[in-house]
């Protein structure tokens, strides 16, 4: 087994795990609500890589039609019969 | 520099953005005026706190072998089944985030429901306004 | 220019409090050894040794879900159902199917290639969910997953074509709550089967028992001609399957039919 290969795993979780946080900076400042529904669904992904690293095939099996598929597609039928933009 | 120094610091690395995570997210829940942002910030951070749940439950590296998800793929053998044992990720975390992962998607969708009750009585969903209306 | 500054201090901020962190290490990092509880888990869930504790089903995470904790998720299954039964009530008054003026299948919804390409893959993500759902007790899945699965075809269906398609095809949400029920009633009698079964030979047995135990040497065949079926685990992933697949539905067709016209509501 190449000894590097621990290191690789945890390399690829902290980085992911880096956008991650980029993606839910960008969801909570963001005035347009589609964007911000949009970049909840990219943190979505992200932690879903993070739980397939962490060993949880399960999670991931739940995780993926839940919070990328159902949650943003009822999140923008409410935003497209309430308001989009926020205001200051 | 060895190989546990960075190892270590990588998996703090995770942790501590986890933590942000929570953080950025509770600030948005508190601070941002609008019902639809709140309730994007609650599933964030619902989730966030589900990583946490699930990454107690992992093991660490043993001579270079990597952990396993907890389903035993061979016939059951006693030799098998200790290998089993040595090597697989913790089950339980991973069952009681199932029943969280679903209870979370319910509650959303109550609250999704309710908040378009709430636009067509109050005809906008800026929570400083209603607070002003007071019903 | 504002926002990728507050990016980069909290990514530096990141950076750094992990450092810190290094020197308190210890407690944070996974250990060796999983927990005696863990361990437990692990070594019977497939044993057949260990006749009094196992329950014949490879997978350990739905074998704690239907079987260890069985319990927990069947309070979990009915916090589901009373949300969905508070949105329903929410609801109430605010939409009605029926159609008012006339309903062109031709015009409406999105253009003709999202329609061709939504009718190619909606029986394959069909079979993918009822294979994900039926699998449960041999391979990552269950009921949850492959009901979340198929639910997503009704908003995607809802979306490109309209709702009213859907109900003029017989998808009302008087047939999903029918589906729902059937769902729940299916969960609530495999629950209690093997005390019936107790109660008809004569011998003692608990409710939400799956293989003998002792003290109540009653329980449901692990396999049948060698395929291996766990008890009640796999009637436990059909039924779950089918009743979150009906209860999405339901949310998806009341959402997106609210606001239109009042005066008939039911």
């Amino acid at each position: 087994m190449n000894v590097y290969a621990e290191t690789i795993v945890y390399l690829i979780m902290a980085v992911v795990s880096l956008l991650s946080v980029v993606a839910v900076y960008l969801a909570i400042v963001e005035r347009d609500l589609i964007k911000a529904v949009i970049y909840s669904a990219l943190q979505s992904g992200f932690y879903a890589v993070l739980y397939y690293l962490l060993m949880a095939p399960d999670i991931v099996l739940v995780y993926l039609p839940v919070a990328v598929g159902l949650i943003p597609g009822v999140l923008i039928v409410l935003i497209s019969k309430t308001e989009r933009w926020e205001k200051e | 520099m060895d190989a546990e120094f960075i190892n270590t610091y990588l998996l703090l690395v995770t942790l501590t953005s986890l933590l942000a995570n929570a953080i950025i997210s509770i600030y948005g829940l508190f601070f941002k005026p609008h019902y639809t942002k709140k309730v994007i910030a609650l599933t964030i951070l619902s989730d966030t706190m589900n990583t946490f749940a699930i990454y107690l439950g992992y093991r660490t590296w043993v001579n270079g072998v990597n952990p396993r998800p907890p389903v035993l793929t061979s016939t059951p053998t006693e030799k098998s089944i200790s290998e089993f044992t040595a090597r697989a990720v913790d089950p339980l975390p991973q069952a009681l985030v199932l029943t969280a992962v679903v209870i979370g998607l319910a509650v959303t969708l109550f609250l999704v429901f309710l908040g378009y009750i709430l636009y067509t009585h109050y005809k906008t969903l800026d929570m400083r306004e209603i607070k002003k209306l007071k019903g | 220019m504002r926002r990728i500054t507050e990016l980069a201090v909290i990514i530096s901020l990141i950076l750094g409090v992990s450092v810190l962190l290094v020197l308190a290490a210890s407690i944070l990092i996974p250990g060796v050894e999983v927990r005696q509880l863990a361990f437990f888990y692990l070594y019977t869930t497939i044993n057949p040794w260990f006749q009094n504790y196992t329950v014949n089903s490879p997978e350990a995470v739905t074998a704690i879900v239907w079987d260890y904790r069985g319990l927990d998720t069947l309070f979990e299954t009915s916090v589901f159902y009373l949300a969905l039964i508070a949105g329903l009530a929410l609801a109430r008054g605010l939409f009605s199917e029926t159609l008012q003026g006339s309903f062109n299948e031709k015009t409406s919804g999105l253009s003709t290639i999202v329609k061709t390409v939504t009718r190619v893959t909606a029986p394959m993500i069909i079979a993918v969910g009822a294979s994900i759902g039926l699998h449960g007790h041999l391979t990552p899945g269950g009921g949850f997953q492959g009901g979340a699965t198929i639910a997503v075809i009704p908003l995607v269906f809802i979306v490109v074509y309209s709702a009213f398609f859907l109900i003029a095809r017989g998808v009302t949400s008087n047939k999903m709550l029918v589906l729902r029920s059937i769902g729940l009633l299916g969960i609530g009698f495999i629950s209690i089967a093997t005390f019936l079964i107790g109660l008809a030979i004569g011998r003692f047995a608990y409710v939400f028992q799956n293989m003998p135990k002792p003290g109540a040497i009653v329980g449901l065949p692990a396999d049948i001609n060698g395929a291996l079926i766990s008890g009640t685990l796999w009637f436990f992933n059909l039924f779950e399957m089918i009743a979150v697949a009906a209860g999405f539905t339901i949310a998806f067709i009341i959402l997106l039919l609210a606001g239109r016209g009042g005066s008939g509501g039911r």
